[in-house]
């Protein structure tokens, strides 16, 4: 702590103090690298699933099946996980609606991030007026509660996906903003970014080749793990409605269609649930992983 | 947040001591008073700031009330006489005044669609909401403390592993998910609990408790292994780094004894910052969570009036839920000084 990285004299003299690890206590770096390889892997080969399955192997329609195929339980012919009770594919409505989970969760995380980010960067690097005008209307957004705010606006715009993307992306901002923001607090005090400004600098340049590169991985990892609520997300509002019209595949249509044969059959609410929850863990572990990995917060 | 909580010049000069002053005028002059006040006043433009907002959500949304409450079937001339009925027909800004200076008078008007009053509506549903707030803040705290206490006592062992897992399994589960796994295991393969309905406080405490569990269970379990998560981890660092640890472990205190005594008691900062940054998420939990058990609160009003483009009850809905979130962290701000002498006194080189 003491010690900073930048100042090679002490940080050689403090080198040649610590003594050489200890080998019987260092396991193997893919061993240490498991917290992100293993929830790395499982979210690639789930979005290829989503994507790439569908398109090289042919699976049912996740629409439109027949009422003669209801309620078939798991391993039935041609239906892998069974069918719901309108005779549609499980596999198929989990694979579609994944892309829809999948797609969601990107589409906001990169608009709210880079939106939110530049905000938050901008206006504090810039200061006075514009950093107070900007900091009291996010306060005003913060106090909303996130899910009305999306649900409100989704009333106004209309169901489907890319509405969903549109009101979820504006409620991430004033996230990313407020992170973007502490940051770049400190980040503004910080030698390399003073002397930059000394040197003559345009603040521009600054912000792109100092203070961005430097917010980056806190608000990489940060994503991930927005990521995850914002596929909680689309999957609650689909449930009750908002979202996904139905019978469109989604995460979310497919436990409010269980719901009403909870009791009777309740894999059609347990599959999908679980592959929501194991998907919101994977996302959440790699964000974990990274942040330990990279030293963030 | 010590930027915040740092008192200005004036408040040091604040003679507590002095005589002449007496016992009125330093309460007056105490940081915490002026803090009060200095954030009181900055609610002010925030909360308006939610309430116009919010008119203007719901003006820009398709169809009006009038329509919305006579259905499809109407005609044109009876939407008409409606929507003059209500006042529909005027400018927005005109119908934002009308409102504004309405609740300014302390009147938070009249729902559109069945003429009750807003606040009226409020005080019949605003309980059923806090009760479900507040029993689950308490059940979070008497799950999440000991669990991390325990998870810290002995890190990397059994108990610390297994909170570790349920932490993030409770972190990453949705609110509806678990609603609906907690009615699967209780109300059908059990039968213990009702998944559906309410009884007020006042008729029976007992069937009022019933009907509350799964959706305080809802509500109070994923929030309790997050809170879990983020103590246990300050615990283990404190455990690790501060001297105050070392003088305990010094004085031949136990572990236990050093993480109950000292270790936990600095944590109650950020666990109670943490319940402030979550107050505004609890409330949009409540929605989901009303929804779902069939409770009369808040939050089912709010989904109604959305539907109905019903502008006053939602506006008063979202004029005191966020309120109700300003003054929460509010008075957050207050109890830091009572949870840390230092910055009751003042002296803020935390």
């Amino acid at each position: 702590m003491a010690v900073l990285p930048s100042d090679p004299i002490a940080a050689g003299q403090l080198g040649a103090l610590i003594p050489p690890p200890m080998a019987r206590r260092r396991r193997a770096s893919w061993v240490r690298s498991l917290d992100v390889y293993i929830p790395g892997g499982f979210l690639l080969l789930l979005v290829l699933a989503c994507f790439v399955w569908p398109v090289v192997y042919p699976v049912p329609q996740p629409v439109g099946g027949s009422i003669l195929d209801a309620s078939l339980g798991i391993g039935a012919p041609g239906h892998l996980l069974g069918t719901d009770t309108v005779g549609n594919d499980i596999l198929a409505r989990l694979l579609y609606g994944g892309r829809v989970s999948f797609e969601v969760a990107a589409a906001t995380q990169v608009v709210g991030g880079v939106v939110g980010t530049m905000i938050g960067i901008v206006s504090t690097y810039l200061g006075g007026i514009a950093e107070a005008v900007v900091m009291r209307l996010l306060d005003v957004l913060l106090a909303i509660p996130a899910f009305i705010l999306a649900l409100t606006l989704l009333e106004g715009l209309g169901q489907g996906e890319l509405n969903i993307i549109w009101a979820l992306s504006i409620f991430f901002i004033p996230a990313f903003a407020r992170l973007a923001r502490a940051a770049t607090l400190s980040l503004k005090e910080q030698t390399f970014v003073v002397a930059a400004h000394l040197t003559g600098t345009k603040r521009w340049r600054s912000i792109m080749r100092h203070i961005v590169p430097n917010v980056a991985p806190g608000l990489l990892t940060f994503a991930l793990l927005n990521a995850g609520v914002a596929i909680i997300i689309e999957a609650t509002l689909s449930f009750f409605g908002y979202g996904i019209p139905p019978p469109g595949p989604s995460w979310g249509n497919m436990i409010a269609d269980g719901q009403q044969v909870m009791s009777t059959q309740p894999r059609l609410i347990l599959v999908p649930s679980i592959l929501l929850l194991v998907t919101v863990i994977a996302l959440n572990t790699l964000g974990d992983g990274l942040r330990a990995r990279w030293g963030v917060q | 947040m010590s930027a915040v909580l740092a008192p200005s010049p004036t408040n040091l000069e604040a003679p507590a001591g002095d005589e002449h002053i007496g016992k009125w005028a330093s309460f007056v002059a105490s940081p915490s008073l002026r803090l009060t006040g200095r954030r009181l006043l900055q609610a002010i433009p925030v909360l308006w700031g939610v309430t116009f907002l919010t008119y203007l959500f719901l003006n820009l949304l398709p169809g009006d009330a009038a329509s919305q409450l006579l259905g499809a079937n109407a005609t044109p001339a009876e939407v008409h006489q409606l929507e003059i009925k209500l006042h529909l027909n005027e400018p927005f800004l005109t119908r934002y005044w009308h409102w504004f200076t309405g609740v300014l008078s302390g009147n938070l008007g009249a729902s559109l669609a069945n003429g009750q009053s807003v606040s009226s509506i409020l005080g019949q549903r605003l309980p059923v909401t806090f009760e479900l707030v507040v029993v689950s803040v308490v059940v979070t705290m008497l799950i999440a403390v000991p669990m991390a206490t325990l998870a810290a006592r002995k890190p990397r062992g059994i108990f610390d592993r297994v909170t570790t897992i349920l932490s993030m399994g409770g972190i990453s589960i949705a609110q509806f998910v678990f609603a609906l796994l907690l009615v699967l295991l209780f109300s059908d393969i059990w039968n213990v609990l009702p998944a559906l309905g309410w009884t007020p406080l006042s008729q029976s405490i007992g069937q009022n408790a019933r009907y509350l569990v799964l959706p305080v269970m809802t509500i109070a379990i994923p929030l309790a292994m997050f809170v879990a998560r983020l103590l246990r981890a300050d615990l283990i660092e404190q455990m690790d780094s501060q001297e105050y640890i070392v003088t305990a472990r010094a004085k031949g205190l136990s572990r236990w004894a050093q993480l109950t005594r000292h270790a936990l008691r600095n944590s109650m900062l950020g666990i109670v910052t943490i319940f402030g940054l979550q107050v505004a998420l609890l409330f949009g939990l409540t929605v989901i969570v009303e929804e779902i058990f069939g409770l009369p609160g808040v939050g089912q009003a709010l989904l109604t009036a959305v539907n109905d483009r019903d502008a006053p009850l939602l506006e008063g809905i979202v004029l005191v839920l966020a309120g109700i979130v300003v003054l929460v962290n509010l008075l957050i701000d207050v109890t830091y000084g009572v949870l840390d002498p230092r910055i009751r006194h003042g002296r803020s080189s935390v």
